[in-house]
């Protein structure tokens, strides 16, 4: 292998890693930045969409949990892929719309430090639900069929189809969502609202619903990221907090609120991993942990967070 | 810090002794002989005790390994509930201080004394080195940043340091020698050790004892003072000229070295250092001990880790719930909603009732004493 081709494996492979860590933080990033809210329960979200799409697409035999106990030992619709596409993101928007208006409007005026705790709370609720049902087994996510295989690239060689349709789907969803926040009239509202949520509703505009809305996008991405995550690894109770922690450090370093930022911090993040584990594999998982340490100390509004944000 | 402790009272025109100034007085006697008194008692209680043990069907590793957490857990709670910063890497000070006792123990000297005494030393210096960068920041960037330093000790000492650390495997080589070359901490205690237990316990209680003074001065000196002054508004704390940014500092550091002791502690305890000592659970566990049993307090978190561990080690082993002396059966295979459980809990005490059990506890006392016409006795 030349340099050149292992640098853009490591790249490609970085873009791919850092596409599932996107999708989370995106929803995360303007959660936090419109909201304020702190959402430690948005790898909860991530696992739900994860076990929803699998059961929506394949038919999983269980091993382990309550529901083989019960006698439903093997679970799943066997939909495809498509389907599964389609129903988690519904699925986890309703979801969403139920956190918003019970757990987040509870705590919108309670300091940040309670945020964390309840959402920190429910997202443990929410992985001993699945531990309980499902199992702590590690299920395999097969990749759909039509994306399944290699394909073969100029200069990289051989790989993997289903990494290239992640990453466009990613790239489909952010610019979607970019358009959405800058050049719609809901996105308007919710940027003004962003900068003074007061203002907005003495013009006579009602936020509620604005807000319902960005806490229900921003889940349903966690949840579709989950689904076409699901692939890439296994699916299994953790996950969804083994996303958390590096979710809000790429929310963190590309700037609270930001989707750009999002997205750099995101590939960025995925970038750095993908060249630890062909360099040095024990480092792997220290590198971002490492990166994020120095960004937030050398610019703590992150790197593309505006100065008024931060607190 | 009230002016009528009897140690100001007291017509010396002299300046009163060193024994006079560390020995307790007052009502820091009276929580103190309380608390010895519990200490000593609940071991008994946890496992001999007739009816009572039966119900609870403790036993006594689990009884010491109770306090350590509790230490832990006070120790977490100083950060917290006193000076109102959300840490989520306290699992580096507690793995940290383990790990560094354990490995004292192996290459230097197992001496349990100088291994907890290790142990908080590794544990102040990590929390200065961490709580002095994450502090730059506030809220959830606080929380984030000590949560990323957490997973950084972790993966490091899960591969880089592997050949130290003992990697996945945990560090198996931990050797503890008898207490001051005396006493084996795995013997029974003599004369009382039917009723106390082994002389680990009665390290570990004595430990806990010492620490829990500690820290009750530390809050009740004015310097702790200014801790809950930053809680309450730390705005006005700067403005009236309180480096609050130094207190902070030493909170997080206070904190770090009673992670650092529970953490030496703990390795006492297993005769072995896990791996997941270091993962960011521990630091979520150690957050959901202190805010159920009551952040804010000094006993509540000690309750929050005994009910914690209680429920983990005790109820998950649980096969069904049944009504006490009856024979109707609740739920079946009970134990394994035993973290659903505590979750579910969790929830409802930060929603509803952020004082946690021992604040509801303090509140229905109030209430007795307010029917009985009483009058409370300071805050305790």
């Amino acid at each position: 292998m030349s340099l050149v081709t292992q640098i853009l494996t490591i790249l490609l492979n970085g873009l791919q890693n850092g596409a599932i860590y996107v999708l989370v933080a995106m929803g995360l990033s303007i959660i936090l930045g419109t909201l304020k809210f702190v959402n430690f329960a948005h790898g909860a979200l991530y696992l739900i969409g994860a076990y929803v799409g699998l059961l929506v697409a394949h038919e999983t035999q269980l091993t382990g949990g309550k529901l083989s106990e019960w006698g439903y030992s093997t679970v799943g619709l066997d939909a495809g892929f498509f389907a599964a596409l389609i129903v988690v993101p519904l699925v986890v928007i309703v979801i969403g719309f139920a956190m918003e208006r019970t757990v987040a409007q509870a705590f919108y005026d309670r300091p940040d430090t309670d945020q964390i705790l309840v959402t920190f709370g429910l997202a443990i609720v929410v992985q001993e639900l699945f531990h309980i049902m499902f199992g702590s087994q590690s299920i395999q996510f097969g990749q759909p069929d039509w994306a399944g295989g290699h394909i073969t690239l100029p200069m990289i060689g051989n790989y993997p189809q289903w990494r290239l349709y992640v990453i466009a789907i990613t790239a489909v969803l952010v610019v979607l969502v970019f358009l959405l926040i800058e050049f719609s009239d809901f996105g308007l509202v919710v940027k003004a609202g962003t900068l003074d949520a007061e203002m907005v509703e003495l013009l006579g505009i009602r936020l509620s619903r604005p807000y319902l809305l960005v806490f229900g996008i921003g889940a349903a991405l966690a949840g579709i990221a989950g689904v076409v995550g699901g692939p890439l690894q296994v699916v299994n109770p953790d996950i969804g907090m083994a996303i958390l922690v590096p979710a809000f450090l790429v929310v963190v370093i590309g700037g609270v609120g930001s989707i750009a930022g999002a997205v750099l911090g995101g590939v960025l993040f995925g970038i750095i991993e993908s060249a630890l584990i062909s360099i040095a594999p024990a480092w792997s998982q220290i590198g971002i942990y490492v990166l994020a340490v120095i960004i937030l100390l050398a610019r703590p509004q992150g790197l593309l967070g505006s100065e008024e944000v931060a607190p | 810090m009230s002016g009528d402790s009897p140690a100001a009272s007291e017509d010396k025109p002299e300046d009163p002794g060193l024994a006079e100034i560390f020995f307790p007085h007052g009502k820091e006697l009276r929580t103190m002989g309380l608390t010895a008194f519990v200490l000593v008692l609940f071991p008994w209680l946890f496992t001999e005790a007739p009816v009572v043990s039966g119900f609870l069907q403790g036993y006594h590793p689990l009884a010491s390994l109770i306090l350590i957490w509790g230490i832990f857990a006070f120790g977490f709670d100083i950060l917290l509930g006193y000076t109102g910063l959300l840490s989520f890497g306290h699992a580096a000070f507690w793995g940290g201080a383990a790990y560094a006792a354990g490995i004292f123990s192996d290459m230097y000297l197992g001496q349990p004394l100088v291994m907890v005494g290790f142990g908080i030393l590794v544990g102040v210096l990590l929390s200065w080195v961490i709580g002095f960068i994450s502090l730059r920041r506030g809220g959830i960037y606080f929380a984030i940043l000590t949560l990323a330093f957490g997973q950084m000790m972790f993966y490091l000492s899960a591969a880089p340091l592997g050949d130290i650390t003992g990697g996945e495997n945990g560090f198996t080589g931990v050797s503890v020698e008898p207490l001051l070359g005396m006493f084996d901490l795995g013997a029974e205690l003599p004369f009382v050790g039917e009723f106390i237990g082994t002389w680990l316990y009665g390290f570990v209680a004595i430990t806990t004892l010492v620490a829990l003074a500690l820290a009750y001065r530390i809050l009740q000196s004015p310097y702790g003072i200014v801790f809950k002054a930053i809680r309450e508004n730390e705005e006005r704390a700067e403005f009236v000229g309180l480096n609050v940014w130094r207190y902070k500092l030493m909170s997080f550091i206070i904190s770090g070295g009673f992670a650092g002791l529970a953490g030496g502690l703990y390795a006492i305890h297993q005769q072995y250092v896990p791996l997941s000592s270091l993962n960011w659970t521990v630091s979520g566990d150690i957050v959901i001990m202190t805010v159920l049993g009551g952040a804010g307090s000094l006993f509540g978190p000690l309750f929050g880790a005994a009910l914690y561990k209680y429920i983990q080690n005790i109820i998950s082993g649980m096969g069904e719930l049944v009504i006490p002396f009856t024979d109707i059966v609740l739920i079946h295979d009970f134990g394994v909603y035993w973290h659903l459980l505590l979750g579910v809990v969790f929830v409802v005490i930060v929603w509803a009732a952020p004082d946690g059990i021992w604040g509801m506890i303090q509140s229905v006392r109030d209430k007795v004493n307010d029917v009985l016409g009483r009058t409370k006795d300071g805050d305790s």
